[in-house]
């Protein structure tokens, strides 16, 4: 009885406390403890965060009723999606002193026309990530989506190989390798996009949103498909802890995925204060450049781009040159009826 | 006398209620309704967001597109007979590891009887999850990560306690004497073993099976984490449908198509174990 | 027996014992590694352990466990012990039925048809109370099975004599039923208890986000960051229930001895 009466009192006190507490719902490893910590110290509050791995499983959440998040970092796709379904709040602009350090391509993006309700926080590009030891001695190109679909190079690293768990990622990535676009329209072309996939299946390790990159750091997989911010903490985890290899990390000559991050106030967040006040500190140009130096994701922050180190603003497949942006696409929704038949399709690439 | 035994029995049904009452009604809500959501969900279309079109639209909004989908494609019958087939190969695993131990705990004198059991039930005792993790670092340098030995042998060491206790349970009621006539009238140890002690522990092994092969059908995390591209079973895929792909109809179908193979299976073993014990009358 | 066959015998039931001990303590030992990607042993330290005491997130959600737990098995409990009751004095063909097909039936099934119960019926935010009814409604199955198997072996004769001299149901419960039973509900709270701590499958799918409990928070770290944070959590969650399984031995011997 009294244990139970003590619970209740601390479940109470919680609930009190939770006043000042930002509830934040995020990709794994993509704010840095370091700056949570300075905001917590700023802001005097308390920040909460919960991980998603993909954008399509943080929206299965969302329709499974998850409440309370105050900032949500969805991919552009997913946002173009969360506005449509009116599940969002619109950023109120003035309380954002530092706004005007994003760099204006990034103002005004076809998701969220006059960037109404999303402040872009990171990018990314879904690229390979591998073993440069290990590819160099078995003589594999490293700069290609054939590594991991043709049969062909698959033979000398049969096993050794993980592929995004994500419906849109993989079909997207085989639809470039075809030289098709990741919005094609015609189901015929998914279908040979699938067959594709199908070819390579039986010489992939596993489907992996996450285990790769400790995966890849030890040395067990030696080829990985992923996001470039994850390499970048696979090639850092390695080097921590001198592994007698490197992680190396390319964006594919054939194109590839660029995901723009940003944040989002949801309408059933408690706290939009504490949210807008979080906002505004990413905003600021240290802060904004710890995405790109701890994290290793590219930074749509003008005022950031002195704060990062020389050699992570060198890094293509971080912050791609002119050229490579011909060849980078971002993901969009489709309409229900096409969105029914690819997640078939996928279920279809599971179990086949 | 009969007017006494009228007012108990008077007496009794309100106190039947009272008493059977709440735990039916918990069960009715938290159980049986749902079952019945589920087959509802099966016949309906995916919301626009995903998820389901609400209950609400009514009969309108049925269809069996789920279904046809599923039947249409011999694909799916494949992943039903994998799980069967991993689940097989689990329970079989299960009993040729669990006998030894049965038997030398069912032979063993009582009180270090207790102790051999608790040592079964005592890795039992660690979360599920943690048996899993064991064998991720067991196997990962091992090279035998993400390969269908990987779930093999995650299955198996999940379940092994449960095909132990009901097989030494089983093996402690064997009458000695059975054992000694075979010895006497001159049977080796490997067909007093075969003709006499295997037959009667059947009834243990059945009820051993069906407390593994049943659960092993449902499970997602062992293929998940330890398995690989292509060891995809019908609880990967179900749960895929409502926490990835967000397709609740395609999903709940599935499960449907899962609880009858569960009921026709627990259905099966029922039948089964009751045979066993009629026509093995010398078990005490 | 022949001594061959008993080496043999001894034999088999020591490599299955090493089989289910050996796995484990290659989590308990590496927990103490001094290594981030624990792929070999590198040196002993207790960081782990600190760091683990130090999450709050971990805090949380082993808060969380644990209140679960409690108020489930509670509730369990008593409900199981009626079913149990019931079960056993009165011919009831559907209670049986109800009561013990959660407990035959593959756990992603019953995560399955209450998320959809919460989602699509209640309108339900998935979150602590959807885990506690999910947790109840697993675990009555248990206690019923124990509390009706104790007093199967009890004599009908005690019951008929209270009643001879006089007592009333209630006075007949709270003064025979009650104490002959409770061993039995001590073990069934037990059981119950272990359940809902341990519980993966079913929590997984009706906990929606933002409350965590102990096993969530062990399968995110699996799949994310895979420190040897997870093996300390790993030993500690061992513990926790290696003490629970031994009261609850100590408290009900016969538990071991059904078997079930």
């Amino acid at each position: 009885m009294r244990r139970l009466l003590a619970t209740l009192a601390c479940a109470l006190a919680g609930a009190a406390a939770a006043e000042d507490v930002l509830h934040l719902y995020n990709w794994n490893n993509y704010v840095s403890e370091e700056t949570l910590a300075r905001f917590e110290a700023a802001c005097r509050c308390r920040v909460k965060q919960d991980y998603y791995s993909d954008n399509e499983e943080m929206l299965a959440k969302l329709e499974a009723g998850a409440e309370g998040y105050d900032l949500l970092v969805p991919t552009g796709n997913a946002v173009e999606s969360l506005i449509r379904r009116g599940a969002l709040r619109p950023v109120d602009k003035p309380l954002l002193a530092n706004l005007g350090n994003l760099k204006p391509e990034y103002r005004d993006p076809w998701y969220d026309p006059g960037g109404k309700y999303s402040v872009p926080y990171a990018t990314s590009i879904t690229l390979i990530g591998y073993n440069r030891e290990k590819l160099r001695e078995l003589g594999l190109p490293t700069d290609t989506w054939a590594l991991i679909f043709e049969p062909r190079y698959l033979e000398r690293i049969k096993g050794k190989v993980t592929v995004l768990n994500s419906q849109r990622e993989l079909l997207g990535a085989a639809m470039r390798y075809l030289g098709h676009s990741v919005q094609e329209r015609d189901p015929a072309r998914w279908a040979e996009a699938k067959a594709v996939i199908l070819r390579a299946k039986p010489y992939w390790a596993a489907f992996s949103n996450s285990t790769y990159i400790k995966d890849l750091a030890i040395g067990n997989i030696w080829v990985a498909h992923g996001y470039s911010n994850d390499m970048f903490r696979a090639r850092e985890d390695a080097k921590a802890a001198k592994r007698p290899f490197t992680i190396g990390f390319t964006t594919p000559k054939e194109g590839a995925v660029l995901a723009v991050d940003g944040f989002v106030l949801h309408k059933s967040g408690r706290r939009p204060d504490l949210a807008h006040r979080f906002i505004d500190f990413m905003l600021e140009g240290r802060n904004a450049a710890d995405v790109s130096n701890l994290i290793g994701a590219g930074n749509p922050n003008a005022a950031a781009m002195p704060f990062v180190r020389p050699e992570i603003a060198a890094e293509p497949a971080i912050f791609p040159p002119a050229a490579d942006l011909e060849r980078l696409e971002m993901l969009r929704d489709f309409d229900p009826a096409l969105r029914r038949t690819l997640s078939r399709l996928w279920t279809e690439i599971k179990v086949r | 006398m009969d007017e006494r035994r009228e007012a108990l029995e008077a007496g009794s049904r309100w106190k039947r209620w009272l008493v059977a009452g709440p735990p039916t009604a918990f069960l009715l809500a938290f159980f049986l309704v749902p079952a019945i959501i589920v087959v509802v969900a099966s016949f309906r279309e995916p919301g626009e967001f995903g998820g389901l079109v609400p209950l609400a639209a009514g009969a309108a909004a049925f269809s069996a597109e789920a279904y046809r989908f599923v039947l249409g494609d011999i694909v799916y019958a494949e992943i039903f007979a994998a799980s069967f087939a991993v689940a097989a190969v689990t329970t079989v695993a299960c009993v040729a590891l669990a006998y030894p131990l049965a038997w030398l705990i069912a032979r063993s004198p009582r009180r270090r009887r207790d102790l051999l059991v608790l040592l079964v039930i005592l890795p039992f005792a660690s979360n599920f999850l943690v048996r899993i993790y064991a064998w991720i670092m067991l196997l990962g340098p091992a090279n035998l990560l993400y390969t269908p030995f990987a779930v093999i042998a995650g299955m198996v060491y999940v379940h092994l306690p449960f095909m132990v206790l009901p097989l030494y349970t089983n093996l402690e009621k064997h009458d000695p004497a059975l054992l000694e006539a075979a010895q006497d009238l001159g049977a080796g140890a490997w067909t007093r073993f075969w003709r006499v002690t295997f037959p009667l522990s059947l009834p243990g092994i059945w009820s051993g099976s069906a407390l593994v092969f049943i659960p092993v059908l449902g499970m997602f995390a062992v293929p998940e984490l330890l398995g690989g591209t292509g060891d995809v079973l019908i609880g990967n895929l179900i749960k895929e449908q409502f926490l990835d792909n967000r397709d609740w109809p395609l999903g709940s179908a599935l499960s449907i198509g899962l609880t009858l193979a569960v009921l026709a299976l627990a259905g099966l073993a029922a039948a089964l174990s009751r045979r066993g014990l009629k026509g093995t009358g010398a078990v005490s | 027996m022949r001594r061959r066959a008993q080496w043999l015998l001894w034999g088999a039931s020591l490599a299955v014992y090493a089989f289910l001990y050996v796995p484990l303590a290659v989590v308990v030992i590496f927990s103490f590694n001094d290594s981030l990607l624990n792929a070999e042993w590198v040196g002993f330290t207790l960081s782990w352990y600190r760091k683990l005491l130090a999450d709050e997130e971990m805090l949380a959600a082993a808060g969380n466990s644990l209140a679960i737990a409690m108020l489930s098995s509670a509730l369990a409990t008593v409900l199981g012990a009626m079913a149990g009751i019931a079960m056993q004095r009165w011919r009831l063909p559907w209670l049986p039925l109800l009561v013990l097909t959660p407990v035959a039936m593959p756990e992603i099934l019953l995560g399955v048809s209450l998320l959809l119960f919460f989602r699509q019926v209640l309108d339900l935010t998935l979150g602590f109370f959807s885990i506690l009814a999910a947790h109840v409604t697993f675990s009555i199955g248990f206690v019923a099975v124990i509390v009706r198997a104790r007093l199967a072996g009890m004599d009908e004769g005690l019951f008929e004599a209270a009643r001879d001299l006089g007592a009333t149901p209630w006075m007949t419960f709270r003064r025979v039923t009650f104490p002959l039973i409770l061993p039995a509900l001590v073990a069934g709270f037990l059981m119950s208890f272990t359940l809902s701590i341990d519980d993966f499958v079913i929590t997984f799918f009706v906990a929606g986000v933002g409350v965590s409990t102990l096993p969530l928070q062990i399968y995110s770290m699996i799949k994310v960051a895979v420190t040897p944070e997870v093996n300390a959590v790993s030993t500690l969650l061992m513990a926790l229930t290696l003490t629970m399984v031994l009261a609850a031995t100590r408290l009900a011997p016969d538990i071991l001895r059904r078997g079930r």
